[in-house]
């Protein structure tokens, strides 16, 4: 009896553990004024259906995004005007990537994958808080976006949806 | 939690029934004919005319101090409220966690934000801050913040206060202006058309007037105190006479004071203008009560506002001859024979008139049988009614068996029905008294239309605000519409909206729900069911873009019934 109640008990915790997983980012930490490989983690559809796009917002701040494409899907980006310019290896950097989707493909389910940038991280973004990079993932007609970000003071756990996001720390 | 004064709560739908729109009561006048039903028509549609629209703006709330649904450690020295505009507060109420009420009188305007002192303090458990307030516009506005001290309790069940003394002040009001009516209007009528050359009962007709002539703006003061449900010592407040004039009563009082004035002209006028006066002082007697009520506010409008005319005009007809009649019978019973002659000609068809249009009114608001002895209002009914059986028992005694022998000369039956008219005019005054009582209870039929009223709120943050309205706002299947706008009242085209209803002490999931946009501007959730009334948390979900969302909420109460 007690192996079937352990067992039941396991059972929730890894249940709920499958539920909260959310998209996230392999590397949760990274110092500004580097270069950051970014890989979204993507454990499960929408509510147990097949993923078919990942589309991810490119925050201000991050520049000079290269996507790395994908077998099976189709890889997008959409540029945009920054909102100030930035210097990177002695260029002057007004426009650049602001959107990045990956489409066309199909991750079931009940399998993992992972979806890879790299970028530039400006120097002047500010250290020791959160960059968010709001992600929308479609699975058809369904979608999930991972779009939300805690208000000031509210604890990201609270959130149903939370965007994946990186600690910015000091400039090494 | 804010809510407009016309959008219902139990009260404000109650409370309404007089204050529906004065321009259905121009429907009442093609009744009859006659110059002074069109002069009155004329009148009434002027004033429908000059009456200012209402005005949409008004005061939100904006915050409170404590917060909606905050919990304190410590009993607050003081509360505040501030606004969107700068307001005047009307009612401030804190119910304790064991419902019992503490009125709040100490208050300061600063700017837009009214600081309360709080006078005791409170003891650990959920309180609720009520408010109305008026604001620049002279719209009252209703709220109510909870908060708790220590931990929070079961929400306290803010019963509604009664104000007995208002109470009794509005029927008393209510009592005479129908004395001054009936007994009035009608003496007066009685007097110019039917008595012949006897003129007995004048000084009575003419203290009923004055009675009514007092009654009339005093009930319609009444009429605003309970409109804003401010207590008896703010009859002379501004605030209360404006509530008061935007509701339909206001007509009732005008077309009365028109009818009591003509009865007072046919009176002590000119011996020329008695009969026309007294005439038209009874169609006005009608026009008054069609102009506003229970029974004239029902649909069908057609029918019922001709109905309550006639059946008031019928009232003041036969109950105003009464009190001329026994005091001619008494004092002066030769003369008095012509009187009664035609008085007993002309009653019965009008008592089936009035009977017919009673029966065919209480119908109406009844509905079902059951309501008879189910609500309050049947229960008035059946009171009218027994007394009535009553009345119209001695009516028929007195005409088809005393008033042959009465006419003839027979002085012991002149005496009897002379008895008998004094007790006529004691029962019509209870019968009076009853429908006075009528002021405070809904008929079914509006109980009917306030179980399906909506249940609205307004949610606004500096990033979005929207209206909700969930109907009927009941438990059971309902309907959730939405408008949403910038914080700034500009357009938000939204991609998706989803309504999300959360009740978390009844351990019930969220009820998660998109909503689709029928076309009109607003977004929808049908086939929407709510299992539990009570106090839901309603969040609205919108996706202003595709990687911005905003999510803004507040509590929504959801009525049993």
């Amino acid at each position: 009896m007690k192996k079937y109640l352990l067992a039941a008990g396991a059972l929730c915790v890894l249940g709920t553990n499958v539920a909260l997983a959310h998209i996230t980012l392999e590397t949760q930490e990274a110092s500004v004024g580097s270069s950051y490989k970014a890989v979204l983690r993507v454990p499960h559809g929408c509510e147990g259906k097949a993923t078919t796009a990942v589309r991810v917002q490119i925050p201000e701040g991050v520049i000079a995004v290269k996507p790395m494409p994908k077998p099976g899907w189709m890889l997008q980006i959409k540029k945009g005007k920054y909102e100030k310019s930035y210097q990177l290896y002695g260029e002057t950097l007004t426009t650049g990537v602001k959107e990045v989707d990956w489409s066309g493909g199909n991750l079931p389910d009940e399998f993992y994958d992972e979806f890879v940038f790299r970028a530039s991280l400006a120097a002047d973004l500010p250290a020791g808080q959160m960059l968010y990079f709001p992600v929308v993932q479609e699975c058809g007609d369904a979608a999930d976006r991972w779009i939300e970000i805690p208000a000031a003071g509210q604890d990201e756990d609270a959130l149903e949806s939370p965007a994946p996001g990186i600690k910015l720390l000091p400039k090494k | 939690m804010i809510f407009c004064w016309r959008a219902p709560s139990g009260r404000a739908t109650i409370s309404c029934h007089e204050g529906m729109n004065a321009a259905q009561s121009s429907t009442t006048i093609r009744m009859r004919t006659g110059l002074l039903a069109w002069l009155v028509a004329a009148l009434m549609a002027i004033g429908v005319l000059a009456m200012p629209g209402r005005a949409f703006a008004h005061a939100a709330l904006v915050a409170t101090d404590p917060a909606d649904g905050a919990v304190l450690a410590q009993s607050p020295a003081r509360f505040s409220l501030t606004f969107s505009e700068p307001v005047s507060p009307l009612v401030l109420t804190l119910v304790r966690p064991d419902g019992s009420q503490l009125a709040l009188t100490s208050f300061r305007l600063n700017d837009q934000t009214v600081e309360i002192d709080n006078p005791e303090t409170l003891k650990s458990g959920t309180h609720v801050l009520s408010w109305r307030v008026v604001s620049a516009d002279g719209h009252p506005v209703g709220g109510s913040a909870l908060f708790s001290i220590g931990a929070p309790s079961a929400a306290p069940v803010a019963g509604e206060a009664v104000d007995w003394t208002l109470r009794a002040a509005i029927w008393a009001a209510r009592l005479f202006l129908y004395a001054g009516l009936f007994l009035g209007v009608g003496g007066a009528f009685a007097l110019a058309l039917l008595t012949g050359d006897v003129r007995r009962g004048r000084r009575f007709v003419a203290a009923a007037l004055l009675l009514g002539l007092v009654a009339a703006p005093v009930s319609l003061g009444l009429q605003g105190l309970d409109g804003l449900g401010a207590p008896l010592a703010r009859f002379a407040t501004p605030a209360v006479w404006k509530a008061a004039l935007e509701t339909s009563f206001v007509w009732t009082v005008v077309v009365g004071l028109i009818a009591l004035g003509l009865a007072l002209l046919s009176l002590a006028g000119p011996p020329g203008l008695r009969k026309l006066s007294a005439s038209a002082a009874l169609l006005c007697v009608g026009g008054a009560l069609a102009a506003s009520g229970h029974a004239s506010a029902a649909e069908p409008q057609w029918l019922t506002r001709p109905l309550v005319f006639l059946h008031g005009a019928a009232i003041a007809f036969w109950v105003g001859a009464l009190a001329p009649l026994g005091l001619a019978l008494r004092r002066e019973p030769a003369e008095a024979k012509v009187f009664l002659r035609r008085f007993s000609r002309a009653i019965p068809p009008v008592v089936i008139l009035l009977a017919a249009s009673g029966i065919v009114l209480a119908t109406i608001q009844v509905q079902v049988p059951a309501a008879l002895i189910n609500t309050a209002y049947g229960r008035l009914l059946l009171l009218k009614l027994a007394l009535l059986l009553f009345l119209f028992t001695l009516a028929a005694v007195n005409r088809w068996t005393l008033t042959a022998p009465a006419e003839a000369g027979d002085t012991e039956v002149q005496r009897r029905l002379v008895r008998s008219i004094g007790i006529e005019v004691v029962i019509v005054l209870a019968i009076f008294g009853v429908a006075a009582g009528w002021r405070f209870t809904p008929p079914p039929r509006a109980l009917a239309i306030a179980a399906a009223q909506p249940v609205s709120i307004h949610i606004h943050t500096l990033e979005a605000m929207a209206d909700l309205s969930i109907t009927p706002g009941h438990a059971g299947a309902v309907v959730a519409s939405m408008v949403i706008m910038t914080g700034d009242f500009g357009p938000l085209d939204a991609k998706q909206v989803t309504l999300v209803l959360s009740k978390p002490d009844s351990g019930i999931e969220p009820i998660k729900r998109p909503a689709r946009k029928p076309g009109d501007g607003t977004w929808r959730v049908d086939n929407l069911v709510i299992p539990l009334p009570g106090r839901w948390n309603a969040r609205l979900d919108i996706l202003v873009s595709d990687f911005e969302a905003v999510k803004i909420e507040a509590p929504i109460d959801i009525r049993s019934d």
